[in-house]
């Protein structure tokens, strides 16, 4: 299990970096690809400077591209980061089907299909006696059965006591917020439905609807999991909780564990809440012999009732807050990354969950160039300054040079850089947090002289209620 | 001056003898030549005597050599007789046949279509002293002599448009309909109404007409000659051809010639004589009723005597026609047996029909029709299989009258009633239900509410997006396919087994549909183990002996394991059970000949008798198999007549096109269903690029025939994606079923 791999990293910036990292800790090579948008990006000169080859490619998005690249550099194993290829089941099928195989650094395709399907993962949740959001688990098309549902839904809420009860319509082929409406009232719930279904059939082709208790003021969290590629005995990296979000949905600060029952005070029992979601997760990843990193992410509603959401079945951005907190046989400095490519690689996991311990608060905050005033507007422009004062409790990762001006591409989410803050409790991980952005240097320009926005007040702002509930 | 005239005239017939013996060294052509320069050297040194008889003396020559020639006539030789400006045309007709008449269709040039002459004639009769106007509507393609604006008889959409609206007139009026077919072919192009379409609409239409019609053939060319040609009596004149396609167009197929390469002359003239095209041939096949006999080299305006004997002969048809269903079924064969004795001018026939004798004159043209073409396709016959299949068809038949005629009509009233019970005893049993309802509840057995709402519901999962029951050879390969459509729209490569596995042969990028074969269909848009096959052992021959064709059906048989390019069978989709004829593009491009016109048939009655749902589904087709000639183009009337008889009873047809659908096939049966749909991949038209820029010289646009555009000139009814045909098909059945033929 010892050979060195050749591994192309399929994906570009701050985790293409953090690939090549984990690459040189387990003595493997590996291949970069980059776009001409990116030839400024850290991450190819740093791939060089590791003595990785380089490719150029024109686009991060075509496959074909990508296993031509593979063949060229002899690459044995791909490793597609996160987003782009991450959760494409049908590029992993390719990777391990092909005539000249790729190990494909991921869960097995058949996993990532499986749990890709929200319908499906919904069901499985189900069947498996772990709790999901109330409502239909299957699209329906009978105009009677949807209001059924959609009738019951409202006795269900009023009888639990919602003051608001209000239905999500959905359609079911849809996606990323495309075809959603709520409901507040039963009586307008036909025309809803009906413009649903008209969307549905226009957009999709498939009129299928799913009906669902919509949630309110919840909290976000996830659990890390692990496992090697037997799929037996997976183990959990605790939880986190990604409440303080964009407009857009989109995370801005991760904290790791999901809540500090110790330091605050909740209307239920949060350790019991954490402890449970992450039993659940286990019982599905044991059901689907999940073989990688993943995430489960779960909504707790304000009265501690967490529901499954889905599963992301690829390394994620935040796997780096989880990871600081862990200790395996009491060692720190656990690389998330690192232990997925090598157990995707074939080698056994070599610890149980008996041997991982957390300790202390780690706070991630995601530094974008973007407008938190003006609904999160991406800003566009050049960076001409950007430092801060390294801390044996800080880590960050970036793309961004800092010994060179910088133009940030368009084509690509405006993510700058990660910061890990870790502190031995809450509030001196908040602490050492506020120290950090008050501290961090950020400046740039952008092409009609406007200087630049960033998200770093939103994320102090944030940052003095965390994990509040 | 005489002298110069029969000069003139000489000069005349050695001409046209000279063009109909065109490219070949005829020694009495050349001899005649040779005479005929002589004397116009020497004729004026000459007294006028000698002159005259010299002259005589070459007129006789010209007589005998003119019936010495005749006998050597070719297929070839006919056709360009036919095509011949001095070729009598449909005004020297009307002159000469009819007793008067008054163009309706237009005036020369000023015409919505030229080559299409419509005409109010009649014909007049004297019996003793009473004299009778016998009106008819006369409707056929006028070469006008070569005058350029009648396009040679090349007909346009609009010109069938304009026949067949006059043929409802003469419905209409109740009088016969005389069609006279002089035509190369249709002109090709998709405008609406549509080459195709429009001809399909005529076939439909002229299967339904309550009156006789006779159609005279001179040039019979495919498509644009079945547009007046399904009749009651087809007669054939001596010196015309009835073919599938010119054999021009049969040698470019043949020879398989690019665009801008032109035929030998040889291969041409081998083209025509096997195609078996001539008058004797077709009545010989039993395509025409009879032949009437034109002058040695054929007709031309002068021939009065000939013009004669066709007045007679459609007097005698149509009389004939009105006879045999006429009411008095004993006074008819008596007359009928009496009139072929006696001159046909002498006798009055009324050629008006009363309700029931229009509906024997359609019975009799199904039948006509139905018994064609029987030689031309083989089926093992074996006695006793024979007998039971034919007791067989005759107890569902029974079952079916029993079944749907008189019991249809109880059970609705069963129906009703039973239902109006059950309401009654809802209003009966509705107090003690509420009140068994309260008493539940007060004592605690309240139902759950979060229940159906967290639980695993139950689902069918039978179809994933990926459970495609069958799987494309296609997909097998590691391979990246490009998308013929990436230049305009960006699409990436795709990996074959997605592309074919997964998404069914369908872009992800941009929604091209790839070619699939016909298995696919069958396994992912039917339910499973739901297909039963009909009629397999009808099977496609060579009827004409067209050389070299016997090894290329072999080998098509042996490709395909089936027997003939459709496949007909009994299907389910969601439990609804629909009667299926599938035209296979792999099997010789899904041609339509003798066996695959017999199975549809025979499916469109079963679904008749069974009443059923009846799809054609095209998977391709390239038209009429031309290699079989008439044997194939006959198809076109004869399955169209089935599918009117089908949708009268009741049937719900559906045509949905997958690949290529081209010429014959959808000028007839396919284009006259009133539900057509294409899949995305379809193109649909009546003839291909190089025929179209042969004919008409036009250089077409390359999406001039794909379904989008047949969608948007009106052709078809919708366009569907290869993924949803079983949805849309199920959606079909359920909001297109006629009252009789329910989908349930």
């Amino acid at each position: 299990m010892n050979e060195r791999h050749t591994i192309l990293i399929a994906n570009r910036g701050e985790i293409a970096i953090r690939i090549m990292e984990a690459c040189r800790k387990l003595g493997h090579a590996f291949v970069a690809v980059y776009t001409e948008a990116d030839r400024q990006s850290e991450h190819c000169v740093l791939a060089q400077q590791w003595g990785g080859a380089l490719f150029r490619i024109s686009s991060y998005l075509d496959a074909n591209e990508l296993f031509a690249v593979a063949d060229a550099s002899g690459a044995t194993a791909v490793h597609p980061g996160y987003g782009f290829f991450a959760e494409d089941f049908r590029f992993a099928r390719r990777a391990v089907q092909r005539t000249r195989k790729l190990q494909f650094i991921g869960p097995s395709w058949q996993v990532i299909r499986e749990l890709g399907d929200k319908i499906n993962t919904k069901r499985l949740a189900r069947k498996l006696g772990v709790p999901t959001v109330p409502g239909s688990d299957r699209p329906i098309t009978d105009d009677l059965e949807a209001e059924a549902m959609a009738e019951s839904l409202f006795a269900f809420q009023e009888e639990v006591g919602v003051k608001r009860p209000v239905v999500l319509v959905k359609a079911s082929a849809g996606g990323g917020g495309m075809g959603i409406e709520e409901v507040d009232d039963l009586g307008k719930f036909r025309a809803v439905l009906r413009r649903i279904k008209n969307y549905a059939r226009r957009q999709f082709r498939d009129d299928g609807v799913l009906i669902e208790q919509r949630i309110f003021d919840f909290n976000h969290l996830e659990v890390q999991i692990l496992a090697d590629r037997t799929g037996k005995d997976p183990v959990h990296f605790g939880t986190r909780n990604c409440t303080v979000q964009s407009t857009g949905r989109q995370k801005r600060i991760e904290v790791a564990p999901g809540f500090a029952p110790t330091t605050l005070r909740y209307a239920f029992d949060a350790r019991k809440v954490l402890d449970d979601i992450t039993d659940y997760s286990l019982r599905i990843a044991r059901e689907v012999r999940y073989d990688s990193v993943g995430t489960w992410e779960w909504i707790v509603s304000p009265t501690g009732q967490p529901f499954l959401m889905e599963v992301n079945t690829r390394i994620q951005v935040e796997n780096g807050v989880s990871a600081r907190i862990a200790r395996i046989r009491g060692q720190g400095g656990v690389d998330l990354i690192a232990e997925q490519i090598r157990t995707g690689l074939g080698a056994p996991l070599g610890y149980t969950q008996k041997d991982i311990a957390f300790e202390g608060v780690a706070i991630e905050y995601r530094i974008i160039a973007e407008d938190p005033d003006n609904r999160f507007a991406p800003w566009v422009g050049r960076i001409t300054r950007f430092a801060w004062q390294p801390q044996p409790w800080l880590s960050v990762h970036t793309h961004v040079p800092q010994d060179r001006p910088y133009e940030i591409p368009t084509d690509f989410d405006p993510n700058l850089a990660l910061a890990i803050v870790w502190g031995k409790d809450l509030s001196e991980a908040k602490a050492r947090g506020l120290e950090f952005l008050s501290q961090l240097e950020l400046e740039g320009v952008s092409a009609t002289g406007d200087p630049l926005r960033s998200n770093i007040a939103f994320l102090q702002r944030h940052t003095s209620d965390l994990l509040v509930f | 001056m005489d002298r110069d005239r029969r000069i003139q005239e000489l000069s005349i017939r050695l001409r046209y003898l000279q063009d109909i013996f065109l490219g070949e060294h005829n020694p009495d052509v050349e001899l005649l030549t040779t005479r005929f320069e002589e004397l116009c050297a020497r004729v004026s040194d000459l007294s006028a005597d000698e002159a005259a008889r010299q002259i005589k003396t070459l007129e006789e020559l010209f007589g005998f050599l003119e019936r010495k020639l005749e006998r050597q006539l070719s297929p070839m030789h006919k056709v360009r007789i036919v095509r011949h400006p001095q070729r009598i045309c449909l005004k020297d007709i009307l002159e000469n046949v009819y007793d008067n008449y008054t163009e309706i269709g237009g005036q020369d040039e000023y015409s919505i279509d030229p080559s299409m002459l419509i005409a109010r004639a009649y014909i007049t009769r004297k019996r003793g002293k009473k004299t009778y106007h016998q009106p008819v509507m006369v409707i056929g393609q006028e070469k006008g002599h070569g005058q350029e604006f009648r396009n040679g008889g090349s007909v346009k959409p609009w010109g069938n448009a304009k026949a067949l609206h006059y043929m409802k007139v003469a419905e209409t009026e109740g009088i016969p309909i005389h069609t006279y077919i002089f035509t190369p072919g249709s002109y090709p192009i998709e405008d609406y109404p549509g080459a195709a379409q429009q001809i399909a609409r005529n076939l439909y239409e002229m299967a339904g007409l309550k009156v006789p019609i006779v159609a005279v053939i001179s040039e019979g060319g495919s498509g644009g000659a079945e547009a007046i040609g399904l009749a009651d009596t087809r007669i054939m004149m001596s010196h015309g051809y009835y073919s599938v396609i010119s054999p021009e167009g049969a040698a470019a197929i043949e020879g398989r010639l690019k665009e801008g390469e032109r035929a030998t002359p040889e291969l041409i003239a081998r083209c025509a004589e096997a195609l078996k095209i001539t008058a004797d041939d077709n009545r010989a096949m039993g395509y025409v009723d009879w032949v009437i006999h034109e002058p040695e080299l054929g007709a031309r305006p002068e021939h009065y005597a000939f013009f004669r004997k066709l007045r007679k002969a459609v007097i005698a048809s149509t009389d004939e026609i009105v006879l045999e269903v006429s009411n008095l079924r004993l006074f008819r064969s008596w007359a009928l047996k009496r009139h072929r004795g006696s001159d046909v001018l002498d006798v009055y026939v009324r050629w008006s029909l009363d309700a029931a004798a229009q509906q024997r004159l359609l019975w009799r043209r199904y039948k006509k029709y139905r018994r064609m073409a029987q030689q031309a396709y083989l089926e093992e016959r074996y006695f006793f299989k024979k007998a039971v299949t034919q007791v067989a068809d005759a107890l569902a038949g029974v079952y079916s009258y029993l079944r749907y005629e008189l019991l249809g009509r109880h059970q609705k009233k069963v129906t009703e009633l039973a239902e109006d019970v059950h309401a009654e005893m809802q209003v009966v049993m509705s107090r003690p239900a509420r009140w068994w309802k309260r008493l539940k509840e007060t004592l605690g057995l309240k139902p759950e509410a979060a229940a159906g709402l967290v639980a695993l519901s139950a689902w069918d999962e039978g179809r994933g997006q990926d459970g495609w029951r069958y799987v494309s050879p296609q997909a097998k390969h590691d391979r990246a396919i490009p998308c013929p459509r990436a230049r305009t729209n960006g699409c990436l490569d795709q990996w074959a087994p997605d592309l074919f596995g997964d998404f069914a042969g369908v872009c992800r990028f941009c929604g091209h549909h790839f070619p699939m074969e016909y298995q696919w269909y069958l396994h992912n848009v039917f339910d499973p183990g739901s297909i039963t096959e009909f009629f397999a052992d009808v099977e496609s021959t060579n009827p004409l002996k067209f050389p070299g064709f016997d090894e290329r059906l072999a080998e098509a048989k042996k490709k395909t394991g089936h027997k003939s390019a459709c496949m007909t069978f009994e299907a389910r989709i969601e439990g609804i059970p629909l009667m299926v004829a599938m035209l296979m593009a792999a099997f010789r491009g899904g041609s339509v000949g003798a066996a695959e016109g017999e199975k549809f048939i025979r499916a469109i009655e079963r679904a008749r008798r069974k009443q059923l749902p009846f799809l054609a589904y095209v998977h391709g087709t390239a038209g009429i198999r031309i290699q079989e000639g008439v044997n194939g183009v006959i198809q076109m009337p004869r399955c169209t007549l089935a599918v009117r008889r089908y949708i009268e009873a009741g049937g719900l047809y559906l045509v949905l096109y997958d690949t290529n659908s081209y010429a014959g096939p959808v000028a007839s049966f396919l284009g006259c269903s009133p539900y057509q749909f294409a899949v995305r991949s379809a193109n649909i038209g009546f003839a291909g690029r190089s025929v179209i820029k042969e004919t008409t010289g036009m250089d077409i646009p390359p999406d001039y025939h794909n379904a989008y555009q047949a969608l948007a000139r009106g052709h078809i009814q919708g366009i569907w994606d290869r993924r949803e045909i079983r949805a849309n098909l199920l959606q079909s059945l359920k909001t297109m079923g006629g009252p009789k033929l329910a989908s349930r």
